[in-house]
């Protein structure tokens, strides 16, 4: 298999695993850290607010990207998907329909 | 100091939204051949692939100094926009956020697609990242503009 199939299959599947396991995160809370920015600590996985507000976002963020560059690695390295089955239009239409789910999920800002 | 940084952040802002909208009209309505030389037609003329690095450098850049003042946000911004009822701003940064975290999980096949771009078949595939690209930043600039206004620098 050559550098460029495998770069090819690399990228498509980071931005469809990466945008999956993002939205997963936001919705399961599945943080890999949390940070108190009123304290100003960082605490593995997910942890109440305590004297301040609980940030998760950089949390999500790690999750995301360990979990689609350990599967984006995977997908490269298997012989079995090749390139052609993955359609590189998959690096678009995923991102842009979780972008869409997101605006169903924060709806309640905007329609009261 | 955050005033800095903040300050900092939006003249990058600045710097990709005009990178990223150059590249997404070249991309989408690139200039025919021998076009005149109008203010329109010379902005559709851009060579589309000379911004991939300059967008892929400026968007890392916007969103790591975007997360280092986000805490101040935290502390003190977000809690008086709940305080005084202000849902649609405080939705509106909530979207920014999550568009631009997805912006990022995108920029390495913005960066593949675009370094092969005599490669016709990712044509589509190209601008359509782009012009995603292209509405998030612009989604992010206008929204911190609006939370800026509303907030101030809260000296």
């Amino acid at each position: 298999m050559s550098d460029a199939v495998a770069i090819s299959k690399f990228v498509i599947a980071f931005a469809v695993a990466y945008a999956v396991l993002y939205v997963l995160s936001v919705q399961y809370n599945l943080a890999l850290f949390t940070y108190h920015a009123a304290t100003e600590e960082f605490h593995l996985l997910v942890q109440p607010t305590n004297d301040g507000p609980a940030m998760y976002w950089y949390g999500w963020l790690a999750t995301s990207t360990l979990g689609a560059l350990a599967i984006a690695a995977l997908v490269s390295w298997l012989p079995v998907v090749s390139a052609k089955r993955l359609w590189h239009g998959c690096a678009w239409t995923v991102p842009l329909v979780v972008m869409v789910v997101f605006v169903f999920m924060l709806r309640r800002y905007f329609v009261r | 100091m955050i005033v800095f940084l903040l300050i900092v952040h939006s003249l990058l802002a600045v710097a990709l939204l005009g990178a990223i909208t150059h590249q997404t009209i070249s991309a989408w309505a690139p200039a025919s051949r021998g076009a005149a030389g109008s203010f329109i037609a010379r902005m559709r003329a851009v060579p589309p692939t000379s911004y991939v690095n300059a967008v892929l450098v400026l968007y890392a850049l916007t969103a790591l100094l975007g997360a280092i003042i986000y805490p101040s946000y935290r502390l003190n911004v977000r809690i008086v926009l709940e305080q005084m009822q202000l849902y649609i701003p405080n939705g509106a940064f909530e979207l920014k956020e999550h568009f631009v975290a997805l912006g990022l999980g995108m920029l390495p096949a913005y960066w593949y697609f675009w370094r092969a771009p005599h490669v016709a078949e990712y044509g589509r595939t190209r601008a359509i990242l782009t012009a995603l690209l292209a509405f998030i930043v612009w989604w992010g600039f206008v929204v911190g503009h609006i939370l800026n206004n509303i907030r101030g620098f809260d000296l």
